[in-house]
């Protein structure tokens, strides 16, 4: 693992409310390896966008709180660094990238001084060599006439042409790491595609890590080299990207892949769908929290919560079922 | 020999008149922009001469990316917005441009699912009174009639009917479109307009709705118009599919045909962006990826409106526009489609 860049071990964090004590992220840890595209997908509150705002620094405290765990960046443990020490890393060492880049761009200032803020503030440029710099960032991520458009303010872009303005100042202190939180979500598919290019196109030039936070597998498919599939403030299985497609490990990535319809393939019929919810995270059950879903749960799995366990070379799942032999019983939900 | 049963056949099916005709529909939205003295006024044209119809049983699938005028196409069919001009026919009766009042009885054939399952339903009435209204509203049954209704309708849609009493927030995504798919049913509708009705929700409570829509256009005999942007989900349940672009139908022909031939170079791109959830098949895909983004809506376009980014365009492309033709599978292009 030398070639990683940022390791995250044991992340717990929880959010106090009116419910009780709600566990977001419940022991997450993986590694950032130099120059990778890493997925991390889940549906709505399994905690990716939690693990990557509490790495950040990012978590409102209170209602937050970090529990425990560490994120080791360059030497240093990011989550006990002061908000003095954390402003010298975040945007500049590790640059995060939104869904809603209109609600992530101020209305009110030019895309210019949005710009020009950061250069000039983590690498000390002056006025005129963060102009320059900043259009020459707008020409990289591909926006014509880039000198004239750091005039315009965020609601003269598109949504594409924003995301690519979002892009363009993420990267222009030369980050080791981009966190891209859904990036393509609110865009259309022909924009989608070319926005996703245009991540892959800068990694190659430039090597970036990037952490890919997204909850469409087609996505995780086209441009992740591992992947992690998280549930219930957990990571359920870690592999490889092509493993993970061929054969699934656990019985929640077994059940997303199975529940997608396909573009380029006909299904017919009745999706498999993955009966029941989420668990509420304030009421986690005992054992399993895929337990009262799963169609391969034994009697094991009620009281044991499974780890993270090898189950191949460079393959990590939490099950205690071998879902290759095992076989599948109907789930009874209540919706 | 082949050619006359084909024609038989075809004439067979216009003899037995469609649920729902749409001829030539327009709607423009009228704005004015530039400064008090140098005002400039137009028109947004929305959806600009849509024909199309829905036959019993079956979903059409419209796709297209946003402000392509797929919602707007389901808000003027029931008049929630109205029709600058073209037709709307109901089962042979011409509703286009009606007045409430006498809309009322035709609200009962065509109901509508919205997207935001949260924004959608009245957060300060119960379960039951969300799905009861439209029960009220048309008069179709009274007192414990109506909740008797109302739970079969609970039933029907996989809610438990305990849950009668709760109000919308108590419950999941998943669970609250299958509360605004029971308010939809309530009137024993015909027709039934989706717009993405799946496109808010996780992927595994997704494919449970698509069953679900399914499940109840087979015991039913629901027609559906489907209108979302994922076009994996589309493929999966529409029968045909028509492909928008500005506005306008570009491509309509069956989903199985339109999926694997595609005829309009924007179909085509369309279809290639999608990702699919499998990195071999990923990367044997040959994508498309187009240039530039979907122009505004607010100029007339001489030519076709997609031949500033399209990679096949010729000279005619932008000068005269291009048509949709009356067949199975059509797509509006001078260079792709053939006779």
């Amino acid at each position: 693992m030398s070639d990683s860049i940022l390791s995250v071990d044991d992340l717990r964090v929880s959010f106090k409310t009116d419910d009780g004590i709600v566990r977001a992220v419940r022991g997450v840890s993986f590694d950032v390896r130099r120059g990778e595209t890493i997925g991390l997908v889940g549906e709505s509150g399994s905690g990716k966008s939690v693990t990557n705002l509490a790495v950040m620094g990012l978590i409102p405290k209170p209602p937050g709180t970090i529990d425990g765990g560490s994120a080791m960046y360059d030497g240093r443990d990011l989550l006990s660094m002061g908000d003095r020490e954390l402003q010298s890393v975040r945007g500049k060492k590790i640059a995060m990238i939104f869904q809603d880049p209109m609600t992530a761009l101020n209305p009110l200032m030019t895309v210019e001084q949005q710009m020009t803020e950061v250069t000039r503030m983590h690498m000390g440029l002056n006025k005129k060599e963060a102009r320059l710099r900043a259009a020459e960032m707008l020409e990289m991520v591909g926006i014509s006439s880039p000198a004239k458009r750091l005039r315009d303010y965020p609601h003269q872009f598109s949504g594409g042409m924003r995301q690519r303005v979002m892009i363009a100042m993420a990267l222009s202190c030369e980050p080791d790491i981009l966190i891209a939180d859904e990036p393509t979500t609110a865009l259309d598919v022909t924009i989608q595609a070319q926005i996703l290019d245009l991540l892959a196109d800068l990694q190659k030039r430039r090597g970036t890590s990037i952490i890919l936070i997204t909850h469409d597998l087609g996505v995780v498919a086209g441009v992740c080299h591992r992947v992690m599939v998280m549930y219930a403030g957990r990571v359920v299985e870690k592999s490889d990207v092509h493993p993970l497609f061929e054969s699934p490990q656990h019985p929640y990535t077994i059940g997303l892949l199975e529940s997608l319809p396909r573009i380029d393939q006909s299904k017919g019929g009745e999706l498999q769908a993955i009966p029941g919810q989420p668990p509420d995270l304030a009421h986690i059950p005992d054992g399993c929290s895929f337990r009262p879903r799963c169609p391969f749960s034994i009697d094991k799995c009620v009281q044991q919560d499974p780890l993270l366990t090898e189950v191949g070379p460079d393959r990590l799942a939490a099950c205690l079922v071998d879902v290759e032999t095992a076989e599948r019983k109907a789930v009874e939900v209540e919706s | 020999m082949s050619t006359q049963i084909q024609s038989d056949a075809s004439a067979n099916r216009t003899s037995d008149p469609p649920l729902l005709q749409v001829n030539d529909l327009r709607v423009y939205f009228p704005f004015s922009r530039g400064s008090l003295f140098r005002p400039e006024h137009g028109f947004i044209r929305a959806v600009d001469g849509l024909t199309f119809d829905i036959r019993e049983g079956e979903t059409l699938g419209l796709v297209g990316e946003s402000g392509c005028g797929k919602s707007t196409t389901a808000r003027a069919i029931i008049n929630l917005v109205k029709p600058t001009s073209g037709q709307v026919i109901l089962e042979g009766t011409d509703i286009t441009g009606l007045n409430d009042r006498s809309m009322l009885p035709y609200r009962r054939e065509v109901q509508m699912v919205f997207q935001d399952p949260f924004a959608s339903l009245n957060p300060r009435m119960t379960v039951g009174s969300i799905i009861g209204e439209p029960i009220a509203v048309h008069g179709l049954a009274k007192g414990k009639d109506r909740k008797l209704e109302v739970i079969r309708l609970m039933e029907l849609v996989g809610l438990n009917p305990r849950f009668l009493n709760r109000y919308p927030h108590e419950f999941s995504g998943g669970q609250r479109q299958r509360i605004g798919i029971a308010r939809a049913l309530a009137v024993q509708p015909k027709l039934i307009l989706c717009d993405e009705p799946v496109s808010a929700l996780d992927v595994s409570i997704q494919a449970q709705i698509i069953n679900l829509l399914m499940d109840l256009q087979q015991r039913l005999g629901l027609s559906y118009l489907f209108i979302a942007h994922d076009l994996s989900v589309v493929r999966h349940i529409a029968t045909r599919v028509g492909v928008m672009y500005l506005g306008r139908l570009v491509e309509l022909g069956a989903a199985a045909d339109l999926y694997r031939a595609p005829v309009h170079p924007y179909t085509e791109a369309l279809l290639s962006a999608v990702p699919v959830p499998d990195p071999n098949a990923a990367a044997a895909r040959e994508r498309i990826v187009l240039s530039g983004e979907v122009p505004s809506p607010d100029k007339q376009y001489v030519g076709c409106a997609f031949a500033d980014r399209c990679w096949l365009a010729e000279d005619r492309c932008r000068t005269e526009q291009p048509s949709l033709a009356t067949k199975d599978h059509a797509g509006a292009c001078w260079v792709r489609a053939t006779d």
